[in-house]
């Protein structure tokens, strides 16, 4: 029975390390690679040992899918292809591929840098990492080999943020990675066709959880940018390049006239560099199913929004700034915050995850007090005893666009999958879930544990031409039985390929032979065996590459012809030749026969 | 800029002025919509569909940021978390949880059965039927209303109309109470003050007194002809004391007057007002008044339109005046998918049982707010002027 495998790879039940192993008609696919953010030993890695012991996994993976540039979709990916060994394609979309290696560089620069980290890839091994990866454009079918095919479909979320389809034959497995049902700002919601896979794979947090509105995150973004402000206080935003940082942007000058507010907003200049030339990808990108108003405002021409300079820092009165990089781990949002933190009228509000050792991770634990560590070699220009004081407020909000339990619903009623498996989640708190899947949709629900293989039974079809006149003959015989006088060509419509043999056996029918044979005229003078022994010769003259044959009885054989001579009882000189030949070989058959009747050549010597 | 329609205009202005009148609030989208909220835990409610056939019952945790108080800038967890859900064959139109247990009790609003559920603990999260009670009842196809006793054994109190009140214990199904008496008036409310005396009201408006300790004691207040052919009753007493002493009971009328009397002399009430709302709705089966837990002289009322108007009653007179609400949440009315500002009706809201200004509401188009509003007309106000 063909079936379908699925394994997220790693230990514990946690989320936050996305990867997931599918063997799909006779293909190995890994679904993403993502590193665990709260450990610091092997844990944080998928167990790849699942795979294989030791050894590289390039025999044993047919392709790498990345959904999108998130750590914990991406960041173990230069440790599995460089220091596990993986040489094989790795398949992302282009922005996921241009945004992916710098958020592995900072990351790398954390982890090595400031934790003083050693079993960790270099900026090298992710050089070469991406030197594998072959980017992927949205619903585009693309060959990964002879039988298997990949395509993207988009799942807003974060720029570049793909679901994948994989199909082997007419086996296929979609896996959705991050998505999100309704729009935002700057990202449309995800879209999938009724494709029918055998299974969807979804992470299952989402499913158990009701989003609080955009709207009431923005409102309270807003809430707190115009309670600083009106203190006199300034806010910092540290923002990755793109993405977050428009939406907040947008949403602050919709606003801001509105609110009767005379502050200066500002972003840095870094940060329109590196947008402008993301947003280049960005725009094409956006073109495929992406709100037309979005599309029609230049990236960065606000009213209201203007670019920073390092020397409005100690300007007095209240400000807002929107500065790179996300993590406050170095360059100008950590400048600003160590000129702001210590004053409690100021505040600084984090729109993503911090990595552990950042400043970033630290502030949002609470952390009051800020010493520079040894290690601190990523910020040259600060002295060694570095400390600070964390008086200004800190606020920790969550933007990221998630799909949530009606999103998942909504999600399978456009794929239509015949199956649904839920990973990241624990069965025995996901039995609600599952029982509303099954009973809406009538489909099984999968939860494997990590570690854990799903085993899902599918039933692909092998498609086959019926002639019209076959299909005519059948829809004219009536009736449900069937009847040995007449023989019906779909039965309980089901079709069977059978040997010969076998379908004469089942029919009853025997099997005849068919032989033709035919007799040409040679004037031949000579005895009959050396009449044999000329046609033997010429034969295997204009016959090369056959099998011809001359056997003890006077037979010449031609493959499965038979040429016999025998001299015409009324006529002396005369040969009268029989050629028998069966229908399998007509052609020579019929070849033959017209090459012999022209005679045989007179130069030919008898040996 | 692209044109802004008045519609827009109003959810923005609506939008700009949340940020000063509430301190906190969430909006949700549940699938089905539901018209019972019931606490099971100070940070769980119970929310269920009333669709005419299958229906989820779902235990929600409340989100986390809204409890994290000091904390509340490290916590960025705003969602809703599904704890527990299952699924029901009828519509829910009552649901009341059992103090002191994981279950709730529930009726479709149009039989007289009951169907008892366990919400469940930690180790499974489907809310199962253990059983149904039967109700021997006047009228069987009104919906029965429900409530439990502050104290003592697990039992529920019920009924459709006044003379098939019952109290029934929970695990073996049998009466332990029934109030002996002919009136057939239709219940709109039923609601405990102590761990036996209960008030009921009648759709009338008559408000009743009984106590389980004595079938025969029954204490009728009437409406006295006021206004309104639908009356529900909203009732705040003070459960740290075994008996009621000082209790205020609110009556709602579907022609939006409000009468508040104290339990010690129902008959003539401390004060009324006409409420200043104007009804979108011919519907009364929503109508709701209930009084803040942990506020004084503070009721909520809903079920006219899409809002849920907060009342001080402290400067309302004996006699009957039109008084302006101190707040009026509009969450509900501002659809981002459509401003269409008359569909949707506030089907039922709570208050939160010991933080002050914290309220849930629910309206027909699914929406479930988390609100803590800013009191901008008292001393101790919150507000950011």
């Amino acid at each position: 029975m063909p079936e379908i495998k699925v394994t997220p790879l790693g230990a514990g039940q946690d989320v936050g390390r996305s990867c997931i192993l599918v063997s799909i008609g006779g293909k190995n696919i890994m679904l993403d690679c993502g590193m665990h953010m709260g450990y610091n030993d092997d844990r944080r890695f998928p167990d790849f040992s699942y795979i294989t012991q030791q050894g590289r996994l390039t025999e044993f993976l047919d392709c790498v899918i990345i959904s999108h540039f998130h750590l914990d979709h991406c960041g173990a990916l230069p440790y599995m292809s460089e220091m596990v060994g993986y040489d094989g394609p790795i398949y992302m979309t282009h922005p996921t591929k241009a945004i992916c290696p710098i958020l592995l560089e900072d990351f790398r620069k954390i982890t090595v840098d400031k934790k003083g980290e050693t079993n960790f890839f270099t900026s090298q091994m992710i050089k070469d990492c991406m030197k594998k990866v072959i980017p992927l454009n949205l619903h585009q079918t693309v060959q990964v080999d002879d039988e298997l095919e990949i395509k993207a479909y988009y799942a807003g979320h974060v720029l570049g943020a793909a679901m994948v389809q994989i199909k082997v034959g007419s086996e296929s497995v979609v896996y959705t990675g991050d998505y999100n049902m309704t729009p935002d700002r700057h990202l449309g919601a995800a879209w999938i066709d009724k494709c029918r896979p055998d299974i969807l794979i979804s992470e299952s947090t989402y499913a158990t959880t009701i989003r609080d509105s955009k709207r009431c995150r923005e409102r309270d973004f807003l809430k707190k940018v115009h309670e600083t402000v009106e203190r006199g206080g300034k806010v910092l935003i540290p923002v990755f390049a793109l993405g977050r940082a428009q939406e907040l942007c947008i949403l602050l000058e919709t606003f801001w006239e509105r609110m009767n507010m005379k502050a200066p907003i500002y972003f840095s200049t870094g940060l329109t560099e590196k947008a402008n030339h993301y947003y280049k990808l960005f725009i094409t990108w956006t073109n495929q199913k992406i709100r037309k108003t979005f599309v029609q405002r230049n990236m960065f021409e606000f009213k209201h929004i203007k670019a920073f300079d390092r020397s409005y820092i100690d300007n007095p009165g209240p400000m807002v700034v929107f500065a790179t990089p996300g993590m406050l781990h170095a360059g100008l949002s950590l400048q600003i915050f160590r000129k702001w933190a210590g004053n409690e009228k100021n505040m600084i509000i984090m729109p993503g995850y911090c990595v552990q050792g950042t400043i970033g991770h630290k502030i949002l634990n609470g952390q009051k007090k800020l010493e520079l560590e040894n290690r601190q070699t990523v910020i040259p220009e600060y002295e060694p005893g570095w400390s600070l004081e964390v008086k200004l407020q800190v606020e920790y909000m969550s933007f990221s666009a998630h799909a949530d339990a009606k999103g998942i619903m909504q999600l399978i009623r456009m794929a239509e999958p015949r199956n649904m498996l839920l990973v990241h989640g624990e069965a025995k708190k996901m039995e609600f879930l599952k029982d509303k899947i099954e009973q809406e949709f009538s489909i099984n629900c999968f939860m494997p544990a990590n570690g854990e293989t799903s085993t899902v039974a599918t039933n692909p079809s092998v498609p086959v031409d019926i002639s019209l006149n076959l299909l005519k003959r059948e829809m004219a015989l009536g009736g449900p039985l069937p009847d040995p006088k007449k023989p019906r060509t779909i039965w309980r419509a089901s079709l069977r390929l059978v040997s010969p043999e076998q379908a004469l056996k089942e029919l009853g029918l025997s099997e005849h032979q068919l032989r033709f044979t035919c007799r040409v005229q040679l004037q031949d003078a000579h005895s009959d065996s050396d009449t044999h022994i000329r046609i033997y010769t010429h034969l295997k003259s204009v016959l090369k590459g056959y099998t011809i044959q001359h056997l003890p009885d006077g037979t010449v054989m031609v493959e499965s012809i038979v040429i016999k001579v025998s001299s015409s009882p009324e006529e002396p000189n005369t040969k009268v030749l029989l050629l028998s030949w069966s229908y399998q070989d007509e052609d020579l058959g019929s070849f033959l026969s017209t090459l012999l009747k022209k005679g045989l050549p007179a130069a030919l010597s008898s040996m | 800029m692209y044109e802004i329609s008045s519609d827009e205009n109003e959810f923005e202005d609506w939008f700009i002025e949340s940020l000063k009148i509430y301190s906190n609030i969430h909006e949700y989208q549940l699938e089905h919509p539901t018209r019972v909220i019931e606490w099971t835990g100070e940070k769980n409610v119970c929310v269920a569909g009333y669709n005419l056939s299958k229906n989820e019952i779902l235990e929600l945790l409340l989100p986390l940021k809204l409890f994290a108080d000091d904390n509340q800038g490290l916590c960025a967890e705003r969602d809703f978390k599904v704890v527990h859900g299952g699924f029901t064959d009828g519509s829910i139109h009552c649901l009341k949880h059992i103090p002191g247990t994981r279950c709730v009790v529930t009726n479709d609003g149009s039989s007289s059965k009951l169907q008892v559920w366990d919400v469940g603990g930690d180790d499974c999260d489907v809310i199962k039927k253990t059983g149904d009670i039967h109700l021997k009842t006047a009228s069987l196809d009104k919906g029965v209303k429900i409530d439990s006793p502050l104290t003592g054994n697990a039992s529920v109190l019920h009924g459709s109309q006044v003379n098939d009140i019952q109290l029934t214990e929970l695990t073996s199904g049998t009466p332990l109470y029934t109030l002996g008496t002919d009136i057939p008036d239709v219940l709109s409310s039923l609601r405990f003050v102590s761990g036996s005396v209960f008030l009921a009201c009648s759709v009338n408006g008559d408000v009743y007194v009984g106590d389980t300790r004595s079938p025969s004691y029954l204490q009728k207040s009437p409406a006295g002809g006021r206004e309104g052919n639908h009356w529900c009753m909203g009732v705040r007493a003070d459960s740290s004391l075994p008996e009621p002493s000082s209790c205020s009971v609110a009556r709602l009328s579907s022609s939006c007057q409000a009468v508040v009397s104290d339990l010690r002399n129902l008959k003539s009430p401390v004060c009324q007002a006409q409420l200043n709302v104007q009804r979108k709705t011919t519907s009364d089966e929503f109508l709701i008044v209930t009084w803040a837990p942990a506020l004084d002289n503070c009721l909520a009322v809903s079920g006219f339109d899409g809002m849920v108007q907060i009342y001080n009653t402290a400067s309302w007179r004996p006699e009957l005046m039109e008084f302006q609400p101190i707040f009026i949440h509009r969450g509900h009315m501002m659809s981002d998918a459509h401003f269409d500002t008359s569909s949707s009706v506030v089907t039922t809201h709570v208050w939160h049982p010991s933080r002050p200004w914290t309220v849930l509401s629910a309206a027909g188009d699914g929406s479930v707010h988390v609100w803590d509003w800013v009191d901008n007309t008292t001393a101790s106000s919150k507000s950011l002027a």
